[in-house]
């Protein structure tokens, strides 16, 4: 009896299997039908229909877009403004979640209320305000000014993460800290690398929102386009009466790389950030 | 080493009276329990003496220093927590030395301190690891050598062993008395557990809502508590109590329940005077005061009082019979195990007569008490 239902779930848990591995296909396909673009010549990019693989392996597409099409510099502003934002964005939401979450003062419900609102600002709104307020501080077309736009929002969702977080540290560790004669910025170190989860989840959100950003890089160095990132740097490719797609190609690999790679380092806190804040 | 006194210590949130009116002393050395029920203030009187909460009236003293605005790290105090609270993410040895890295320590002496304190413990091999790695009892014992290794004045334990299994909770126990013994400084201890303050304290402090019921030596709680509320609160089984009045005369004086009813000794009649007869009063004996009529010691002034046995549950060294009286009062005997005790029989329990406490039915303070195992402190 036992055994029959046994094998029953097993049957059941290989149809699942093979189901969700048909989904997966379907779903990572159109990306791994980009990377072997990146390895192909124009013409038989054109000609393979779905096949993925190359008949014949063209790495010129790499070398195109890291030189002529200037990625080198658009990586290297890239990494520039999403390591940036990305640490400045840790920095204020920590720390701001961090005396929401241990201290009481008058007014701490309406600001953590009010920083909870700005989620629902929508983004595009914002834009003019920024670059007004950029320009007046005459860090347009300057990479510090498309840093401090990246990271000037209130970072609503990263602060949410690391106030349910400190809360629900256990309140002892904090009278631990005090009789042990921690200070603020003390205690606050000493409790921050248990909000790991918290960090990591926040580095693969800031850096990947960061990364792909378009509009920021765009308009904030309109009149120096060796400041753009990698997103903006695509147009590299649109020519004048044609495209460089298999460029383009490459040079959606080479922009996709460094985000997978974060995602991998982190993706084990991924989760327990995020469960982590919402039981706190 | 330091005395510590609570004079006239309030601490109110609003309306909530967390501790009232406190005034304790405890003298240099001395191993002090506060114990009570939970919410009895007992927790939030030791977080006002190591700073954590700040006092709404009266004074706070470690030593000759009135400490009420002194930060906690600057009170010579250490504290063991129930949660332990130990750092996570450092190992024992980082965790140790953390407050003395604090306190700018020089890096050799932190290292003796450290070596020292573990020795003492016998962590030593656990110094790398980091508080996941270890066991709940192995956590405790880094929390108190995070506590030795400051060499405070005052060492404060909130029910440091309420996580730990029954067990581990014996031994750890016997450890601290030790360690107490062995630091010979100040320990001020809160549990809520009554055998853990009769087995490690020299003296007990018993709260009750904020207010501080009495405050002795364990034996004399146990011998002469002086309200209902402790008597009932120190001793397991709990003490057994009766509703009844004061009867007869100087010569011959009782309680009488209406089930049962004791003539009292002469020490009792002696501080109850001719005034007290008539008066209103709930009157307690204890579970081993009462005995199977087979199964007296010698040297028991006995009181028979016919009930009926309702449940027993055997120990294996002494069974715990639960009887109801004629008037369905029900108490709470402690007999030999050899007494053939089943439910529904109907026995004549062999009161001490000795050890009836006697308390005041409206103020529910005591009247009159029994001769203890020592004098009165």
């Amino acid at each position: 009896m036992l055994n029959h239902r046994l094998t029953r779930l097993t049957r059941y848990n290989l149809i699942l299997v093979f189901l969700l591995l048909v989904i997966g296909l379907i779903w990572i396909y159109p990306f791994l039908w980009v990377v072997f673009a990146a390895f192909k010549g124009q013409r038989e990019m054109f000609t393979a229909g779905a096949r993925l693989w190359p008949y014949e392996w063209v790495f010129d597409n790499f070398s195109r877009a890291w030189i002529k099409a200037n990625f080198r510099q658009y990586f290297f502003n890239t990494v520039l403004y999403s390591t940036a934002a990305t640490v400045i964005e840790l920095i204020k939401a920590s720390m701001c979640g961090y005396v929401l979450a241990r201290y009481r003062f008058p007014g701490r419900d309406f600001l953590y209320r009010l920083i909870l609102a700005t989620l629902f600002v929508p983004i595009a709104t914002v834009i003019i305000p920024q670059f007004v307020l950029i320009k007046a501080l005459g860090l347009l077309n300057t990479r510090l000014g498309v840093i401090l736009a990246l990271s000037g929002g209130a970072g609503a969702l990263y602060v949410l993460l690391f106030t349910g977080f400190f809360a629900s540290i256990p309140e002892d560790i904090f009278d631990s800290a005090r009789i042990d004669g921690a200070n603020f910025f003390q205690t606050f170190r000493l409790v921050l690398p248990l909000t790991r989860p918290v960090i990591a989840t926040v580095i693969i959100f800031q850096f990947m929102h960061t990364w792909n950003e378009f509009n920021i890089p765009l308009i904030f160095t309109f009149s120096k386009p060796e400041l753009r990132n990698l997103a903006v740097g695509m147009y590299a490719f649109q020519g004048e009466y044609s495209f460089d797609w298999t460029g383009f190609a490459a040079g959606t690999v080479i922009s996709v790389i460094p985000v997978l790679l974060v995602f991998l380092a982190f993706q084990n806190y991924f989760v327990r950030g995020l469960s982590g804040a919402v039981k706190g | 080493m330091a005395r510590v006194f609570y004079e006239n210590v309030t601490k109110a949130w609003g309306d909530v009276i967390g501790v009232n009116n406190l005034t304790l002393e405890i003298p240099d050395k001395e191993f002090l329990v506060l114990v009570g029920p939970s919410g009895c203030g007992k927790s939030t009187a030791l977080r006002c003496l190591a700073g954590l909460e700040e006092i709404t009236k009266g004074n706070i003293w470690i030593g000759d220093r009135i400490v009420n605005d002194v930060p906690p790290k600057d009170r010579d105090i250490a504290m063991v927590f129930q949660s332990y609270a130990l750092y996570p993410h450092m190992t024992v040895y980082d965790n140790m030395a953390f407050g003395l890295k604090l306190r700018k320590t020089p890096k050799d002496e932190i290292e003796r301190r450290v070596q020292e304190a573990a020795k003492i413990l016998g962590i030593t091999q656990l110094l790398d690891r980091k508080p996941k790695q270890m066991s709940g009892g192995q956590r405790q014992r880094v929390a108190l050598g995070r506590a030795i290794v400051r060499d405070p004045a005052v060492f404060l334990f909130d029910e440091p062993l309420s996580n730990l299994d029954a067990k581990l909770r014996v031994q750890t126990r016997a450890e601290i008395s030790k360690l107490h013994q062995r630091l010979g400084t100040t320990f001020i201890y809160v549990t809520h557990d009554q055998v853990e303050a009769l087995t490690m304290a020299d003296r007990i402090a018993v709260l009750r809502d904020g207010v501080l019921q009495q405050v002795n030596t364990p034996q004399h709680l146990y011998d002469h508590p002086g309200n209902v509320f402790v008597a009932g609160f120190i001793g397991s089984p709990a003490m057994n109590f009766f509703s009844g009045t004061i009867t007869g005369t100087l010569e011959e004086m009782y309680v009488d329940s209406g089930g049962v009813r004791i003539r009292l000794p002469q020490n009792e009649v002696e501080q109850l005077g001719a005034e007290n007869i008539g008066r209103e009063v709930i009157f307690g004996v204890r579970p081993e005061d009462i005995h199977h009529p087979q199964y007296i010691p010698a040297g028991v002034k006995e009181q028979l009082i016919e009930a009926t046995v309702d449940v027993t549950e055997l120990m294996g060294n002494e069974i715990f019979v639960y009887l109801l009286t004629e008037k369905e009062e029900s108490f709470i005997a402690r007999v030999d195990p050899r007494a053939h005790l089943r439910p529904g029989d109907k026995v004549k329990m062999a009161f001490n007569s000795e050890k009836v406490h006697i308390f005041d039915k409206a103020t529910e303070k005591m009247l009159a008490t029994p001769k203890g195992t020592e004098s009165a402190a």
